[in-house]
């Protein structure tokens, strides 16, 4: 039963969008947090009717989208993060802990109803694994001892303060440059720093002058794909007559990847002088900052710096919304994006039409990621050339990498374009253990083994010249503790787990590798299954075999892990 | 304009796909998701070809052809991702065509022929999706389902019913009804158009079920007897008995595109119901007995005359039926105001 309450905050939802069907995904989360955490049928049927969809969609957005419960939880849900950076870091024990004190397996509630335990995927905590999530709430850098601490606080019906510790460090002062300051997400904080001057210059500009000055800097796109973001702006449909969207796209979904809630967390203004300079580029009056759901309480950050922006006068006749996700990877495709943004299961379109000339409600969007839009501020403050300073053609700028895995001081380190891993690596307090491989950008790219690591750059350039992408630039390092036929697995796993179902090439060939490395881990495999796998890993890696990139992405990594490790592989085989 | 598919050089028409040029020419390529009716989805990926000048394969169903266009759809790279396709479809269900009702009609044992799939290489998949059988017509095998989303978009866009649509994701996405309701719970109101458009045999007729395969069936083409409408039937009928097996809509046809309500698929057991009236019959001592129709409209021509004559011609009412032609209605309406001299018609349409 929807209450009164609820159903009003639901109907002012509605209004709040330029459609309708964008008030399901929040409306179905405020139903579920005023249900004990737990979305029924009959509130997804009841709200249906209330923003005027199907009762079928309501179900189909609520089994899409990890975060919503649509089986009875406990009190307190407890989700352990075990992909890649956390399982270098940890987190298999502190799982294996949780299981042993509370007496269920993941996915099962005490008797008492007071805990239920589950494996999630990547929650962007690379740089602070082992992370336990606990209704909505963080705990970061656990250890057993912690967990003790936080399931005896629990069990007592106290949810601790959640504190924690980042390591981070900054070359450049560009995009972490508040990051130190206190009380960085205050307007007046950052407007006594320089904040908001750019703008101030910008308005003074013509919108073209600044898509200019940003095709200057060269600056290609952040969020792993590595896209020239002003060739993507100057693609914008022009004179259609309807509105213009841009979008953030803060679903920092790859794992490995923890380096936008940095910019969020700690410098919100920074990413809203961004946006709200690139909306007046673009003529937008309208931005969405599509954040990941789990980053619950960095979308109040968000809200509450809007508002403060706002009545500041500095967004002028713009509006900025932050939507917030629910547990979807392939969000951070830009088109599963919009669909999200449009109520609907995140699943990417058939490209084109691009979003650039039909996107959201189909009208001309660009979506750029947060750490491109905090960078605009710099770029036309201080021209494209000051960028360009930083790395060389066409890999220019400062750089967000995260780095996390088997290291001493894991973290987010702001450097130039083309920094040396090894300076990286020893800005991260070098490596624990020997170097058995590191995954330089995100975990959809192929890793490099120990000794490719040498005169490595982090740059696009230079990394694709060593058979590996920049990606996101989330670095994973890998000792020799560990095994690659098991990460392997934990990787194809969490593709699997994230796959959107549309296509069949992603959707069964995920699942087929899993099973075919599940038996190999087992003992069980043979020669012909691996042969399976890389005839599927081979056919898949096909451009156009799979209905977008992200469908795709899980081919080069495992057929690295193959081909690099093979002899790992093979002496599973039964 | 021309284009060139396999090294043949064909004639296609402006705004055609790939896909429907090459099918028009007799060229077969591989496809699932696509339907004509339902538009191109890019969903199965079977169709992938390969086109010069173009990055990676292509979607058939969805590029547009342009004059001059260089198509490959049998290349080594083709094949491979066209089979891992299909090979992937075989190996996530329980796809054996020996009992399936699809069998000869399928449009995944289509491909895999082409192809020349014996059966999926790679299983390692245990599939026990339900049978959902909760439906007095319709029978849902989600195991044979391949997540084509031609009955989602048909119950939504075609005949905006809006009862299917799929849940769950990755290889768990299944098609629901409604909240996940068994569909004879849902609001689902068994127009068929999901067995309709279904590519293999995840949801098919359930009262045809056993009655007989494709190839032993005759198909009839004819009218629905139901309406005004009109809807275009195909018959699919045994021969030794005599009797309908099940009603498909005719997809060309213009009144009805393919599709059809519940009484025109799924109601002809009235065709051969014993208590079916052959002949008229006409009541006397209080007791029916068979006449021929000339005796029936002799009797019925002569009452009527008599009531006109004693009391008068609107004594008469005249009630016409949705359930023949235009012009039967017209011709009959003709009859009651002409030949009886009464308005006192109307039509069973308006109640």
């Amino acid at each position: 039963m929807v209450s009164k309450e609820i159903k009003d905050k639901i109907l002012r939802l509605k209004e709040k969008y330029p459609r309708k069907e964008s008030a399901l995904m929040p409306a179905m989360m405020l139903a579920q947090k005023a249900n004990g955490n737990y979305l029924s049928k009959d509130d997804m049927d009841e709200i249906s009717k209330i923003i005027g969809v199907t009762s079928g969609k309501a179900y189909g957005v609520a089994t899409y989208y990890t975060m919503y419960n649509t089986r009875k939880v406990g009190k307190y849900h407890l989700q352990v993060d075990t992909n890649i950076p956390a399982t270098l870091m940890g987190a298999g024990d502190i799982l294996n802990f949780l299981k042993k004190e509370l007496g269920i397996s993941p996915g099962e509630t005490t008797d008492d109803g007071q805990f239920t335990l589950n494996e999630v995927e990547c929650l962007a905590s690379c740089g602070t694994c082992p992370v336990i999530q606990v209704n909505d709430v963080y705990y970061e850098n656990m250890t057993i001892e912690k967990t003790k601490t936080l399931l005896d606080s629990l069990k007592k019906g106290v949810m601790p303060e959640s504190k924690t510790e980042y390591n981070w460090g900054s070359e450049c002062n560009v995009l972490l440059k508040n990051r130190g300051t206190a009380n960085s997400t205050a307007i007046e904080v950052y407007k006594n720093n320089g904040g908001y001057k750019a703008l101030e210059k910008a308005l003074g500009m013509e919108p073209q002058a600044i898509i200019n000055e940003v095709k200057a800097s060269a600056i290609r796109g952040r969020g792993g794909a590595g896209f020239p973001a002003g060739v993507k702006w100057g693609f914008l449909a022009k004179g259609t007559g309807k509105p213009v969207y841009l979008i953030c796209n803060a679903d920092e979904g790859e794992p490995g990847t923890f380096k936008d809630r940095q910019i969020m967390e700690y410098d919100p203004h920074l990413l809203i002088e961004g946006m709200t300079i690139s909306a007046y580029a673009l003529g937008a009056k309208l931005a969405f900052i599509y954040i990941r759901g789990e980053f619950d309480w960095i979308a109040d950050i968000l809200d509450k710096a809007i508002d403060e922006a706002k009545a500041d006068g500095k967004l002028k006749d713009l509006d900025i919304i932050v939507h917030r996700g629910a547990g979807a990877y392939v969000c951070g495709e830009e088109t599963a994006l919009i669909e999200s943004i449009e109520g609907k299961r995140g699943q990417p379109r058939m490209k084109p039409p691009f979003p650039a000339v039909e996107g959201l409600y189909g009208c001309p969007t660009i979506v750029n990621n947060v750490e491109t839009l905090a960078s605009v501020p710099f770029i036309i403050e201080k021209g494209a050339e000051e960028f360009r300073k930083w790395g060389y053609e066409n890999n220019t700028g400062c750089k967000l990498f995260g780095i996390s895995g088997n290291v001493n001081k894991p973290g987010v380190y702001e450097f130039p374009m083309g920094v040396p891993f090894k300076k990286l690596l020893e800005t991260a307090g070098g490596a624990k253990g020997n170097i058995k491989g590191v995954i330089v950008g995100g975990l959809s790219v192929p890793i490099l083994k120990a000794d490719e690591l040498e005169g490595l750059n982090m740059d696009y350039d230079s990394c694709i010249k060593k058979g590996t992408m920049l990606g996101s630039g989330g670095v994973m390092v890998i000792n020799d503790e560990f095994s690659i036929p098991e990460l392997a697995y934990r990787t194809i796993r969490f593709y699997a787990h994230e796959s959107c179902g549309k296509c069949t090439p992603c959707k069964e060939g995920s699942h087929t590798i899993v099973r075919i490395l599940g038996k190999l881990l087992k003992g069980q495999g043979t020669q012909i299954d691996l042969d399976n796998m890389m005839r599927i890993l081979a056919s898949v890696n096909e451009g156009g075999s799979t209905l977008c990139p992200t469908g795709q992405a899980f081919a080069m990594p495992i057929k690295a892990m193959y081909e690099k490790f093979t002899d790992e592989f093979k002496k599973l085989i039964k | 304009m021309k284009i060139t598919i396999n090294g043949n050089t064909i004639e296609a028409k402006e705004g055609q796909t790939i896909l429907q040029a090459a099918l028009a020419n007799g060229i077969y390529i591989p496809h699932l998701c696509y339907h004509e009716k339902v538009g191109a989805a890019g969903k199965c990926r079977a169709c992938v070809v390969e086109v010069e000048g173009m990055r990676g394969l292509q979607t058939s169903c969805s590029v547009q052809l342009r004059d001059g266009m260089v198509i490959n759809s049998v290349s080594q790279n083709v094949v491979n991702a066209q089979k891992l396709v299909i090979d992937l479809m075989l190996s996530s269900g329980t796809h054996d065509c020996l009992a399936c009702e699809q069998n000869g009609n399928c449009e995944l044992q289509d491909a895999a022929y082409f192809l020349g799939i014996e059966r999926a290489s790679v299983q390692y998949g245990e599939i026990d999706r339900e049978f959902d059988t909760s439906s007095e017509f319709i029978y849902v095998e989600r195991n044979k389902c391949i997540s084509c989303g031609r009955c989602v978009a048909a119950c939504n866009n075609t005949v905006v019913n809006q009862v299917l649509d799929f849940g769950h994701r990755g290889h768990h996405t299944e098609i629901v009804f409604d909240t996940d309701l068994p569909m004879g719970e849902s609001s689902c109101v068994q127009c068929g158009e999901c067995s309709q458009m279904c590519p293999v045999g995840a949801i098919v007729d359930r009262n045809a079920i056993g009655k007989g395969r494709t190839w032993e069936l005759k198909k009839v083409e004819t009218v629905c007897p139901y309406c005004g409408v009109g809807c275009k039937l195909e018959l699919h009928v045994d021969e030794r008995t005599n009797k309908i097996v099940k009603v498909k809509g005719v997809e060309d046809a213009p009144t009805n595109n393919g599709m059809l309500c519940v009484k025109g698929r799924y109601g002809f057991d009235f065709v051969g119901h014993p208590e079916r009236l052959t002949t008229p019959l006409i009541k006397e001592n209080g007791e029916f007995r068979e006449a021929s129709w000339e005796e029936a409209i002799e009797l019925v021509a002569t009452k009527l005359s008599g009531i006109k004559e004693q009391y008068g011609p609107d004594t008469i009412m005249a009630l016409a039926s949705a359930k023949v032609t235009n012009e039967e209605n017209y011709t009959f309406q003709k009859l009651i105001r002409a030949a009886i001299g009464t308005n006192n018609i109307d039509h069973c349409a308006r109640l």
